[in-house]
């Protein structure tokens, strides 16, 4: 298995455990409050929580939180608003040292003019898609993703969803139509 | 020139400017009087217990008094400058002390060993005066360099962690909010250092000049105390800055807004 997490909680909410195979998406469905987040938070080890983390053998301490976090990519639902152009960000995110010799960004049907306006000005379909185009481009070994399309209209909505098949996603939506669309297999909490 | 006596009748008559504020704050409906009250009342107590305070630790110079004077004063600094925050994490007091301690101590004394050359070093009618001038100052650099790097991490906590989330790492991530909180801090010293001479004659010179000091030596030290305060502000406020980073991180470099508490 590639990722696996297991006894993974956070204060009084318990998650199942979990193996995603390489390719595979793992579709994750359940009420508002159920801890879908939070769960795709822990996964990225952006939350401290308990349980074992690992990718490919290796656990979360051996690759630490950057190294752990270049290969398993959180993509929030609202991406921030931030006081600069998606293109500076960009810049910004290339600097990382985690992230030398990243690939051409996708356009998921975003004008180009776009990625040079403060994303504070952007709408939040626009920031969503600029986020999943950045996190498309660094191709990470897995992809936590939180909605996706929950801001896009249906056509924006088939471009992430083309640009993302054949990739291992653990993909959190409430649509269960897009779900039974797009995943392997489906956990409902 | 000697100075003139100042009577506790021509005191009172300075407090009525803050009965003026008072009245203003009622009538804007600013509620800010009961905190003149108080501010004015302590700096009453506090400046009569210091000239109290000072007189024997002047008479005496022993080093171990000078010091003691010294380190209570550093204590009290630090702690000040973190409790003037809006928002606090553990460890925060500690942060305070430490970055006080390094932005104010040292900066002191380069100053009387090696500049003024005074001689012991910790003279104390050198050493005190200046450390309180350079500690008043770092504490306000610190109190904003903290204040604002906490803010920046719990309103900007998107930003820092859409950086995490591509593989940043704290420092990374955390670079502009620490940029940011470092150069609020600074703002005041700057800004002082760009009006002084023109805008306003500092209170250090001010007491020279009116205590005899030919103005010319008075603005020499003038000169010597704004680039000492610079320096301690700069040094204070980027450790205290630094601290509050690695406290609001762990070591899987992840944000912990859970250990930032609001205050009041």
């Amino acid at each position: 298995m590639l990722l696996t997490a297991r006894d993974l909680r956070w204060r009084e909410i318990c998650w199942p455990d979990l193996s995603v195979a390489e390719g595979e998406i793992v579709g994750i469905s359940g009420p508002s409050g159920a801890g879908k987040s939070m769960w795709l938070r822990m996964l990225a080890a952006l939350e401290k929580g308990e349980g074992t983390l690992a990718l490919g053998g290796r656990g979360l301490s051996e690759l630490g939180g950057p190294g752990w976090r270049t290969q398993v990519l959180y993509v929030p639902q609202d991406p921030p608003a931030f006081d600069a152009s998606g293109e500076e960000v960009w810049a910004r995110l290339c600097s990382l040292r985690a992230r030398e010799g990243v690939r051409e960004r996708p356009a998921l049907g975003l004008a180009p003019e776009l990625w040079s306006r403060s994303m504070a000005e952007l709408s939040g379909g626009e920031r969503q898609r600029i986020v999943l185009a950045m996190a498309l481009a660094v191709e990470p070994v897995v992809y936590l993703l939180d909605e996706p399309t929950s801001a896009l209209d249906e056509e924006s909505e088939a471009l992430v969803e083309a640009a993302l098949a054949g990739r291992t996603c653990v993909w959190v939506s409430h649509s269960r139509a897009q779900l039974e669309r797009v995943a392997t297999r489906v956990i409902a909490l | 020139m000697n100075p003139i006596d100042l009577s506790l009748f021509d005191l009172a008559g300075a407090a009525s400017l803050i009965v003026v504020n008072g009245a203003l704050s009622v009538w804007l409906k600013l509620g800010l009087e009961r905190k003149l009250a108080v501010a004015s009342v302590r700096s009453v107590v506090q400046l009569l217990i210091l000239g109290y305070v000072l007189v024997p630790v002047f008479s005496i110079a022993h080093p171990a008094l000078v010091f003691g004077l010294g380190a209570l004063m550093v204590v009290l600094a630090g702690r000040a400058a973190v409790r003037r925050s809006s928002r606090t994490f553990r460890g925060a007091w500690g942060a305070g002390l430490f970055a006080m301690t390094l932005g104010a101590v040292p900066t002191t004394i380069f100053a009387t060993a090696m500049l003024i050359q005074v001689e012991p070093f910790w003279t104390p009618q050198y050493f005190v005066p200046l450390l309180g001038m350079v500690l008043g100052n770092a504490l306000t650099g610190v109190s904003l360099g903290v204040d604002t790097a906490l803010k920046g991490f719990v309103l900007g906590r998107g930003q820092v962690e859409l950086l995490l989330a591509f593989g940043a790492t704290r420092w990374e991530a955390a670079r502009g909010v620490v940029a940011d909180a470092v150069r609020t801090g600074m703002i005041p010293i700057l800004n002082s250092m760009t009006v002084v001479g023109l805008v306003t004659i500092p209170g250090m010179m001010t007491g020279q000049i009116l205590g005899g000091t030919p103005p010319e030596l008075a603005a020499r030290y003038q000169i010597l105390i704004l680039f000492l305060i610079a320096g301690a502000v700069g040094i204070g406020t980027m450790v205290a800055v630094l601290l509050t980073m690695r406290a609001v991180f762990d070591d899987a470099d992840r944000l912990r807004l859970d250990r930032i508490t609001e205050v009041g």
